[in-house]
């Protein structure tokens, strides 16, 4: 089953905060401001893949889709899949 | 028409006045057709290649919208067809050398044959916009439009011959051109336009001419330390502000009709790591080879540092190689590729040793071997040959040699620029503020005195620099 809303964000928001190094506040550029770069969303990606149980397919992404928190959770109900 | 033309100013001053004069109708035609005109005043024999770039992605979008089931496969053809147009002409010279070199073929007969045809105007820029637009369909990310649309797209005068390199969704939606007129947009763009001309007459062509003298082809004399290094600079710092010249006169034209095209520089002699360097420099073409090919990649090999590391050089080396049909712009590509390697080495090596996150040591040393790194590189793009490289390169680092051969002006206005380089951001930002504060919403006496003498001031530079005008060096890719 996938999780719902506020538990994607709560998920991105810690693992956004784990990869920059510092707690990520609503509305931070991550991408485009220079913040994380893309190995850093394919790290990204694995985490919330990990604490959600869910799969995102990579490959019809782009950095940019992770930018902020707003977006991460846009995409991640957008693409992701439960687990198996 | 070179964009540090008197006639191209006339053109685009006489565009955008026709553009705003004109019904909001007529105003993508009216656009269409001057982007036309501008592109077949390079060449009338290549008008027909940006339209059927156009055919290609159009006919190929409609079959990927049509047939969700095979949307792969149209978008590898349209990508291969496009991608076999920029072989075909940019590249054919390079592959039958290679070919000749082999001894495979008939070697001078076809790169003669091969040499005879022009290299298009813009190839480089528009089939990357074109691919980008097909993945970008793919993914779902655009609609497609009329033909005539996607026409526009590729053709759009500011950014066909050398980009900034543009996404379909940031552009297209500004070319229904349904904006009101407001004054801004006129400041706005002569300010880039005019800065533009400066950095491009002044400062890139001023040190284009001892450049051009230091890495002549005919010359096999070892410059000594001194002069290896100043030309390395200089001719990091022609290439800077010669393209962002560019950059700037292509975002003003923009401006001048109230179209916004991407940023393509952020001070990047300032980087502070390699990764960093790419985050500032061309920043179009970086966005573009994030998202298109270096993203895909990893995400379909994550995990693996050795592949992640063949896949940073590999792609840097292709980088390399989109900027010209050379080994010096593939030595390029492949020394920033292994200076991405051993940045991403030394950033898991530091992961685990945390004391070093702060410290200041650390950072001054990486800003400064970034900045050596990426003026060796620049000595390979810039030589006419490798071996021409390898005399300067020995100059600087092991064949100490003393004296100079150029006259002070050379030593002083280098050392000038890179003084400007430091300052730049700083005083964009400071007449920024004074703008602000003289009240940026309405008129001022800063837009109504200081402007127009700035404007004049900057056009007479330009014009009393234009005896020593040169191509823009990225028109060549």
């Amino acid at each position: 089953m996938m999780p719902d809303s506020s538990t994607i964000r709560t998920a991105a928001r810690e693992a956004a905060s784990e990869i920059v190094g510092r707690p990520v506040k609503e509305g931070w550029r991550l991408v485009t401001s220079g913040l994380i770069d893309s190995l850093s969303v394919l790290k990204l990606i694995g985490l919330l893949e990990r604490r959600l149980g869910i799969t995102i397919p990579p490959e019809t992404l782009q950095p940019e889709d992770f930018d902020d928190v707003d977006l991460i959770v846009e995409t991640v109900e957008r693409v992701a899949k439960p687990h198996a | 028409m070179t964009f540090n033309s008197v006639p191209y100013l006339c053109f685009v001053a006489l565009a955008a006045a026709l553009f705003w004069v004109l019904p909001a109708r007529f105003r993508r035609t009216f656009i269409l057709v001057a982007s036309l005109g501008f592109y077949a005043t390079w060449g009338l024999l290549f008008v027909w290649l940006p339209l059927l770039v156009a055919a290609i992605v159009y006919l190929v979008g409609r079959r990927i919208t049509a047939e969700p089931g095979r949307q792969k496969q149209w978008a590898r053809l349209g990508i291969s067809s496009v991608l076999l147009l920029l072989v075909v002409f940019k590249y054919r010279v390079f592959l039958f050398s290679v070919i000749a070199g082999l001894g495979i073929g008939k070697g001078s007969h076809s790169l003669s044959l091969a040499a005879s045809i022009a290299l298009p105007m813009g190839i480089s820029f528009y089939t990357f916009e074109a691919i980008g637009y097909l993945i970008d369909l793919r993914q779902g990310r655009v609609k497609l439009p009329g033909y005539l649309d996607l026409c526009l797209f590729f053709l759009f005068w500011p950014n066909i011959l050398s980009g900034p390199i543009v996404r379909a969704r940031e552009l297209m939606p500004q070319l229904t051109f349904r904006k009101p007129f407001e004054p801004r947009f006129c400041f706005e763009g002569l300010d880039r336009i005019i800065w533009g001309l400066m950095q491009k007459n002044v400062i890139a062509n001023m040190l284009g001419i001892w450049v051009d003298r230091g890495f002549d082809a005919g010359s096999n004399a070892i410059p000594s330390t001194l002069d290896g290094w100043f030309l390395a600079v200089a001719f990091g710092l022609q290439i800077y502000f010669d393209f962002a010249a560019y950059t700037n006169l292509a975002i003003g034209a923009a401006r001048l009709i109230g179209v916004t095209l991407p940023e393509n520089f952020r001070q990047p002699y300032h980087a502070a790591t390699p990764p960093d360097f790419w985050n500032r420099w061309h920043m179009t073409l970086s966005r573009w080879i994030r998202d298109y090919l270096f993203f895909p990649l990893n995400a379909r090999w994550a995990g693996s540092p050795l592949l992640l590391y063949l896949s940073l050089v590999g792609v840097m080396a292709l980088v390399g190689l989109w900027h010209g049909a050379g080994w010096g712009f593939i030595v390029w590509g492949t020394l920033h590729g292994a200076y991405l390697v051993v940045y991403r080495v030394y950033e898991s090596w530091k992961a685990a040793r945390p004391s070093l996150n702060n410290s200041r040591l650390a950072a001054a040393c990486w800003r400064a071997l970034t900045l050596v790194a990426v003026t060796v590189a620049w000595v390979p793009f810039r030589a006419p040959t490798l071996h021409k490289a390898g005399l300067i390169l020995s100059s600087m680092f092991y064949r100490c040699a003393g004296g100079r051969a150029y006259g002070g002006g050379f030593y002083v206005f280098t050392a000038a620029i890179i003084l400007l380089c430091v300052i730049e951001a700083g005083v964009i930002r400071r007449l920024g503020e004074l703008e602000d504060r003289a009240g940026a919403g309405g008129p001022s006496p800063f837009r109504i005195v200081v402007r127009p003498i700035a404007y004049a001031f900057g056009l007479l530079l330009f014009l009393l620099f234009d005896e020593h005008n040169a191509q823009f060096i990225y028109s060549q890719f």
